[in-house]
């Protein structure tokens, strides 16, 4: 019997089968896409945390202790596949003659490596120019003494004789920060920044200038072992961090206070076990109502048979069918929907892999790759069961023949509505997205060092009741529009249905439960679609302002502290082909009170031109105010908030900083007025800092020296371009393109894992908002077949008959379209304010990505007209074929 | 052979659906005539071709042999109430329309205003005495109650034919009477032709015309028939 009735439904009723079957499809191939991608992600996360870090831990050896047996229990220790010995040592300062004068430093430090040291450790040291052993000079050092590979540097030491080097080669140290780290001190004790001056030089001849400075002065030399520690870690950032610290403490209890571990790995995964949150709370917030309205589309499809299936049902039960074997049909029913649904979702999810990121499993692990199918594919089972099974089960029980064999109950009101559920979910929205967005409140709180991440889960609350809320209402809205505005819907139909009007739309308003149903599934589909690409369009803008804040332009040509380069060099690097225009920026530092705070000098009338300048970036006015305020008045400074705060500053109130003057290398006083708030600007630190006019700056303290150099290039080749300056250049000045700032000051979430987060999700919801106007309408009206073949008998020609279809299409689509962009925008600001934390800086405006949603609505619209026109079409066939069919 | 009165006739006609080895024919070499003011039951054996003949007498099924031709009607039936009115066996009311705007629809598909076929409904609902159910949606009627509501959208089309395929199929005997009878009502009003087909012989009686098919073979049983020409039989 179940065979008979199985291949009876496929057969005869393939359409909805087939419909339903596609629903859970789509509902898997999303569960299993996102997730196979969000664990991907965090697998990538955490290669990605392993593989910036140069050296995994440094071990500080205590002052009395056997740097070699240290070095012997570190190397014993399990994960640990290198230890080198490196020493430090401060010197007094650094002396370099050549081309006839003779310059010097502050003081530095020595580092002593051994010779396979940049082997071992490749992302320590980044040879610029010259050898690549012997005695090594950093950049910034070279720079300052004007030395090159050849020239010789002599080495001030504390109580004993100066040594000599001959330079070998000059090297860039990118993770000098690390490198100089004090081993064992909290983040708050670390030294701000890592030393000018750094000489490398090889151990040998570090043992040999070591040995006359620790008889006099041995607290200036240190040693540290520096290990390198498999990357063979779990994928989860999370399960990594704890698995390295661990590691790390137990290696400092085998040490027995020989040594402690400055662990780098560990604060590496630190960061991205906080990203990883992110991730999955993103997953949730921009993926799940993916899925959950891929679910209630299925449901929403099957149900659209349910006039169908209850006259079956009736048909069994008055043929002396059992309850049970009624039971097992429709169990049978819903078996096949959810397996074949979910083979198949899981084969299109296996293929979006392969299109989108080139593996059918996401490059996830194997046991993601095989957890997350696996539960999606439970999920589409479910849903079939919900879909099927659970309405079946209800008419079953509840009503009598009789009335299973009526066609449509179209006057009953849902019972939400008399409850006014709507309007309670709406308002619970609104005061759960106040509280959460409140000052001081944080999505995700991963505390440094701490191994439990808090997430905010209240914060779902928001956008999900609003989801819910909003959805009710449009229900609401299309049932009352449907239902009780005759004359409008009349006038609304008549364009399509002519004389026909009222009829259409009484008949449309008794069918109000169908349309306004469909209507909350394509406006929920298209608020789906839009707040995912509106939110990820915002989030890709903010990604690029933020590079750009950091590195301050297309391209930033950096001098070294110290140099006297003025304005006018702007000229030499405007000769640089593809160079649109050249910003000088002064640096200064200044203090206020006892503080010192960077001051940038700028030029107000032409800033805006080499970089952007956002409206989020200042208080107190936008952009072009306050630049305009600082060009009206020479001593106009704009000042951070903490500062604000700290010294009870007023708008238009004099402050007196003290900047050192360029001819007596002395502090000099001068006066400013405080005209706005400055919070960001372009290659500032996050902190406190001052923005004035450079002109102004210059005239106070006789010093016209730029910091950098801001290089417009519209855009454009800026690799080219920074190679072109490199050439030009040299090692005088340091030259960064934003594609070099995209990847540093992104996170491991910004800079890999959204895009990829954004093609699949985008995807989906085209698919959805398709699948949403076609699907659940073409099926409404292959339900009212009849409908059409008694108005084809009673005379209605092709137009007329088309005429009925396409005003239901209409208001469909009209109501949908309206509903559906205005709650995609509410949405898309609703989550950029709960998911405030994934953005630095916070967006003025939200980015709408207008070309995919023309596309999206183009292509949903173009849906629901195509399953109008084919039910029109399918109502061509001979009326009294369909009458005796059904 | 056809006259002014004559709305229906059919010439060695024949209806076979399919083609090949599935091919059914349901109505074989059939030649009768309805004229105005017939009264005809149509009975015999479920599959015996009697709905098809039906169909065919609205233009609704093509003869595949043979011809037919509605010489008193103006032009082809199919899809024009206003000549040849048809009732179903099953409700055949669109269950999104109460059943004035159900009586009305015909009227306004032909062009009429939506307010003046409004009118025209109510008066042929008045008229059947089923003013009480015309607020009422399909759903809310009984079997009886909206096959009288069809009967009221034919009344209201004003047809020269009516053609009724089982009315009372699915209907106890007291609706089914109650049904026939609210067709004749009607059938004498416009001064149509009514062809009923049924397999109640009590309602067969009712009909000065009867007519039986058997294997798609039309024969008349009733002792004088005008309106019938058994050629097969000869």
């Amino acid at each position: 019997m179940i065979r008979i009735w199985l291949r009876g439904l496929i057969t005869r009723r393939p359409g909805p089968l087939l419909a339903t079957v596609a629903g859970v499809m789509i509902a898997v191939a999303l569960l299993a896409s996102l997730g196979s991608f969000l664990a991907s992600a965090q697998a990538s996360m955490t290669t990605r945390a392993a593989s910036g870090i140069a050296v995994d831990w440094q071990v500080q050896v205590s002052n009395g202790s056997s740097a070699a047996a240290v070095r012997r229990t570190v190397l014993a220790a399990p994960g640990v596949t290198a230890a080198v010995t490196v020493g430090y040592a401060q010197t007094t300062g650094l002396t370099a003659s050549t081309q006839g004068t003779t310059q010097s430093t502050g003081s530095g430090v020595i580092l002593g490596i051994p010779a396979n040291y940049a082997a071992t450790f490749p992302g320590q040291i980044r040879f610029l120019t010259g050898k690549r052993g012997g005695v090594l000079i950093a950049q910034q050092t070279a720079s300052n003494l004007h030395v090159a590979p050849g020239d010789t540097v002599t080495i001030g030491l504390a109580g004993t004789r100066p040594l000599k080097f001959i330079i070998a080669g000059v090297v860039d140290l990118p993770q000098a920060n690390s490198l100089f780290q004090t081993v064992g001190a909290p983040a708050s004790a670390q030294p701000t920044a890592p030393p000018d001056n750094v000489l490398l030089i090889p151990i040998a001849d570090f043992a040999k200038a070591s040995a006359a400075l620790s008889a006099v002065h041995p607290e200036l030399i240190h040693t540290q072992i520096h290990v390198a520690h498999s990357h063979a870690l779990p994928p989860d950032p999370s399960v990594s961090f704890v698995t390295v610290t661990e590691a790390a403490h137990n290696l400092e209890a085998k040490l027995a206070g020989a040594g402690r571990v400055g662990d780098n790995l560990g604060a590496s995964l630190d960061a991205a076990r906080g990203d990883s949150s992110y991730a999955t709370v993103l997953f949730l917030f921009l993926g799940l109502p993916g899925a959950v309205l891929a679910g209630i589309l299925t449901v929403a499809v099957a149900n659209s048979g349910a006039d169908r299936r209850r006259r079956e049902q009736a048909l069994l039960r008055t043929r002396g069918a059992s309850p049970r074997l009624v039971a097992r049909l429709v169990t049978a029913e819903a078996v096949i929907v959810g397996v074949v649904g979910g083979v198949l979702g899981l084969a299109l999810s296996a293929a979006v892999g392969s299109i989108a990121f080139g593996s059918a499993s996401f490059g996830a692990s194997v046991g993601s790759a095989v957890l997350w199918p696996l539960g999606s594919f439970l999920v589409g089972l479910s849903i079939a069961v919900i879909a099927v099974i659970v309405p079946a089960t209800r008419d079953f029980r509840s009503m009598i023949v009789s009335e299973a064999r009526a066609q449509i109950g179209i006057r009953k009101q849902p019972i939400w509505m008399s409850f006014y559920l709507d309007y309670l979910l709406l308002a619970v929205a609104v005061v759960v997205l106040f509280i959460t967005t409140q000052s001081g409140y944080s999505l995700v709180l991963a505390p440094e060092g701490v191994a439990s991440i808090q997430v905010n889960y209240w914060a779902f609350f928001g956008p999900g009741l609003l989801w819910i809320g909003a959805g009710l209402l449009i229900w609401r809205i299309a049932r009352f529009l449907l239902g009780h505005t005759p004359r409008l819907l009349t006038g609304f139909v008549r364009p399509v249905t002519g004389n026909l009007a009222p009829i259409a739309a009484a008949s449309m308003s008794r069918q109000r439960s169908m349309l306004s149903r469909a209507t909350v599934m394509f406006a929920l589909a298209l608020a789906f679609a839009g707040s995912t690409a509106i939110f990820n369009s915002t989030y890709q803008q903010q990604a690029e302002v933020d590079a750009r804040l950091t590195n301050g332009a297309d391209v930033t040509v950096s001098e070294p502290p110290g140099s006297s380069v003025t304005p006018a060099a702007a000229s030499v690097i405007s000769g640089v082909a593809g160079v649109k225009s050249v910003e000088p920026l002064q640096h200064r530092y200044a203090y206020v009170g006892s503080d010192l705070q960077d001051l940038f000098g700028v030029r107000a009338g032409s800033i805006a031109a080499a970089t952007s300048l956002q409206d989020a970036y200042f208080q107190e006015g936008t952009a072009a105010q306050l630049m305009a305020r600082l060009a009206a008045q020479p001593d106009a400074i704009l000042v951070s908030a903490e500062t604000v705060k700290d010294f009870q500053l007023h708008p238009g109130e004099l402050i007196k900083l003290r900047l050192q003057n360029a001819s007596t290398q002395k502090l000099v006083t001068v006066n400013f007025h405080y005209v706005g708030v400055a919070n960001e600007f372009p290659t500032a630190p996050k902190d406190s800092f001052f923005i004035a006019n450079s002109d102004y700056v210059t005239r106070m303290t006789g010093d016209a020296s730029v910091g950098s150099f801001l290089v417009n290039t519209g855009g454009q080749s800026t690799n080219a371009v920074a190679a072109g300056l490199r050439h030009k250049l040299g090692t005088s000045a340091t030259v960064v393109p934003i594609t070099a700032a995209r990847s540093s000051v992104g996170s491991s979430l910004t800079s890999v894992d959204l895009a990829g987060l954004t093609r699949v999700e985008l995807a989906f919801a085209l698919v959805l908002a398709a699948a949403a106007g076609g699907l659940v309408f073409a099926l409404g009206l292959a339900e009212r077949k009849r409908t059409f073949a008694i108005a084809s008998v009673l005379g209605a020609n092709r137009r007329q008959l088309r005429g009925l279809v396409l005003a239901e299409a209409a208001a469909i689509a009209v109501g949908g379209t309206v509903a559906g962009a205005g709650l995609g925008l509410i949405l898309s600001q609703m989550l950029v304010a709960v998911l405030t934390g994934v953005f630095d800086p916070p967006p003025t405006i939200l980015t709408i990505p207008v070309p995919y949603l023309l596309a999206t609505i183009v292509i949903a619209l173009g849906a629901i007209t195509g399953a109008a026109l084919l039910s029109a079409r399918r109502s061509r066939r001979p009326p009294i074929e369909t009458l005796r069919d059904i | 052979m056809t006259d002014a009165t004559t709305l229906f006739h059919a010439e060695r006609a024949g209806h076979t659906y399919g083609t090949g080895a599935t091919a059914v024919v349901a109505v074989r070499e059939v030649s009768c005539a309805v004229t105005s003011g017939a009264r005809i039951a149509l009975s015999g054996p479920s599959g015996s071709g009697k709905s098809t003949l039906l169909h065919m007498m609205a233009g609704l099924e093509q003869a595949t042999s043979g011809s037919v031709d509605w010489g008193a009607l103006d032009g082809h039936p199919a899809g024009r109430p206003d000549q040849v009115g048809i009732i179903f066996q099953g409700v055949s009311l669109i269950p999104s329309l109460n059943a004035v705007e159900n009586v009305a629809l015909p009227l306004v598909i032909g062009g009429m205003s939506y307010d003046e076929a409004q009118n025209r409904a109510r008066d042929a609902i008045g008229r059947l005495h089923l003013e009480s159910l015309a607020a009422k949606l399909p759903d809310e009627l009984s079997g009886g109650q909206a096959q009288r509501i069809a009967v009221a959208r034919v009344l209201a089309a004003g047809p020269k034919l009516i053609l009724a395929d089982e009315p009372t199929g699915q209907l106890d005997r007291a609706a089914g009477i109650h049904v026939v009878d609210v067709l004749v009502e009607a059938a004498d009003e416009l001064g149509a032709a009514l062809v009923v087909s049924t397999h109640d012989p009590a309602i067969a009686a009712r009909f000065a015309s009867r007519w039986t098919m058997h294997d798609g073979i039309l024969a008349s049983v009733s002792p004088h028939d005008d309106d019938f020409t058994d050629r097969t039989a000869s």
